[in-house]
């Protein structure tokens, strides 16, 4: 078997140019629904943009420097528009049932990408080198040790949340996100619903 | 468009679309309104709280951190895997106690590494300390535990004074010059670096604050905390200082230990966090859960979304 031939023929069948970059779309995207993805994609992009540069200065920098601190407020909000979007993306996406036509991986990529945001959230939050991550790290340990996480994360062990937080987590997430996309523009918009659906998964 | 998407689109009316003008647009408008958040509401630093402050401005709270060490009745004291071997604090369900799994990885011995050990760097430069740390060392436990119980019970009633903390007269043995020592460790704000510091050959970078941040978890903390409603019944760590939103999106998790039964649980921490997992799994598999995935079709907000559709 020919891997690049096979590779070829799986991206022909999936994704073209213009499912990539579409020209056009079906007339049913036409609300308010849809602009939260985009808006979540925008606000990751503008958190991934301000970490590099706090991650360049160091995790004390915002402490002792106005740009530093503007830099923090610039992420600090990213990060909460990212939520808000996020979590109006995914109630969107429930009441459109967006899982139907066989776009359940969707569901499910973007359901891991949504784990991981809270993740890389909290190991930010432990990151931050001020009370909040002293209170949040000796809070939070105790739930990790009652699930067995404890042994391996330690959320007072300020070297591995900082590497966790500006380069695994982020990797991780960012490749989700990815894929997330990949399928989304595979795929294409799922149709409306119609009365004779019955919500599920076909 | 792909062999895929030909056949679904098939009979679909398309109209005119630019999704790299659309992603900048948003992109722009959203970077518009993070920076005008930023420059409006700016963001929370709270300083850290640290043993000089501690020494200083609570000098019996300080040493009581201490005495309740010696006592074993601190926070970390007996507290299991991953800090030491009592199992008997380990939060369990229907038998099965996750924290065992990988047993001790993260050795603490309170006494030692909260006591003796800062003591035993400070007894290089002060040899007072030094003598009443060996007078402690060879003492029989019954007579450390003399001195630990009269020592913490006039703690109780002591009082400071410019910083100082005067304790009535008795049989302390050494633990005054011991205590005396801590507390002027603490105020030189060489403590934290004491506790980190440890025999491996790689110490001299050293990112990992556990023992720092296990001494004062108790009581000190919790003061903190609660002067700021960051403690568990104001919602815990979905809270963050100052009239910020904080991490607003684990109040789900954060709810849970507002339930009486759970937050007076000695398993709370594992049965919030399994609910948890259990959430996730329902948020997870929910396109093929049945009832659930038929939800969208009742409550018709989809007639909302697509309302120009349905129009035609």
């Amino acid at each position: 078997m020919n891997l690049t031939r096979k590779t070829q023929e799986v991206i022909r069948d999936n994704m073209s140019m213009e499912d990539a970059l579409p020209t056009k779309m079906p007339i049913y995207v036409n609300s308010f629904a849809y602009i939260f993805g985009v808006i979540t994609l925008s606000a990751l992009g503008f958190v991934v943009i301000t970490g590099i540069i706090l991650a360049a200065f160091g995790p004390q920098w915002y402490h002792f420097s106005n740009a530093g601190h503007f830099v923090n407020s610039l992420h600090f909000w990213g990060v909460e528009v990212f939520f808000s979007a996020l979590l109006a993306h995914l109630i969107t996406k429930f009441f459109m049932a967006a899982w139907r036509d066989g776009r359940w991986k969707t569901w499910v990529i973007g359901m891991f990408a949504f784990a991981l945001s809270i993740f890389e959230a909290y190991t930010g939050y432990l990151s931050q080198t001020n009370w909040d991550s002293q209170w949040i790290a000796v809070q939070a340990k105790d739930a990790m040790n009652a699930l067995g996480i404890g042994g391996f994360f330690n959320t007072m062990n300020t070297g591995q949340i900082l590497t966790l937080h500006v380069a695994v987590i982020p990797l991780i997430l960012v490749a989700f996100v990815f894929i997330h996309l990949i399928v989304v523009r595979s795929d294409g918009p799922v149709k409306p619903l119609e009365k004779k659906d019955s919500g599920r998964k076909k | 468009m792909s062999r895929k998407t030909d056949e679904y689109f098939k009979n679909v009316p398309m109209k005119s679309y630019d999704l790299i003008k659309e992603g900048l647009i948003v992109f722009g408008v959203v970077s518009v309104l993070i920076i005008v958040l930023a420059i409006i509401f700016s963001s929370p630093d709270y300083p850290t709280v640290r043993a000089k402050q501690i020494a200083t401005y609570e000098p019996i709270s300080y040493l009581q951190t201490f005495t309740d060490i010696l006592l074993g009745k601190s926070e970390i004291s007996n507290y299991g895997p991953p800090y030491d071997n009592d199992v008997k604090n380990t939060q369990s369900l229907f038998g099965i106690a996750p924290a065992k799994i990988l047993g001790t990885t993260i050795p603490i011995n309170a006494v030692n590494d909260f006591v003796i050990d800062p003591l035993t760097r400070l007894a290089v430069i002060d040899k007072n300390v030094q003598t009443s740390l060996d007078q402690f060392k060879n003492a029989s436990s019954q007579q450390r535990q003399v001195w630990i119980d009269n020592y913490s019970k006039a703690l109780d009633n002591a009082t400071a004074v410019n910083g100082k903390v005067q304790i009535v007269n008795g049989d302390y043995g050494p633990l005054p010059v011991m205590m005396n020592g801590l507390l002027l460790l603490g105020r030189s704000g060489l403590l934290e670096g004491a506790l980190q510091k440890n025999e491996s050959p790689y110490d001299f970078y050293n990112l990992n604050y556990t023992k720092p941040l296990l001494l004062f978890q108790g009581k000190v903390y919790h003061s903190v905390a609660k002067s700021l409603n960051m403690l568990g019944e104001d919602w815990g760590i979905a809270n963050e200082t100052g009239n910020y939103p904080g991490a607003w999106w684990l109040w789900p998790y954060a709810f849970f230990y507002q339930i009486p039964s759970v937050s007076t649980s000695p398993n709370g921490d594992l049965e919030v966090g399994l609910i948890m997992i259990g959430l996730f799994l329902v948020l997870l598999f929910l396109p093929v859960i049945p009832i659930l995935n038929k939800i969208p079709k009742w409550v018709k907000v989809y007639r909302i979304i697509w309302r120009d559709w349905y129009k035609r």
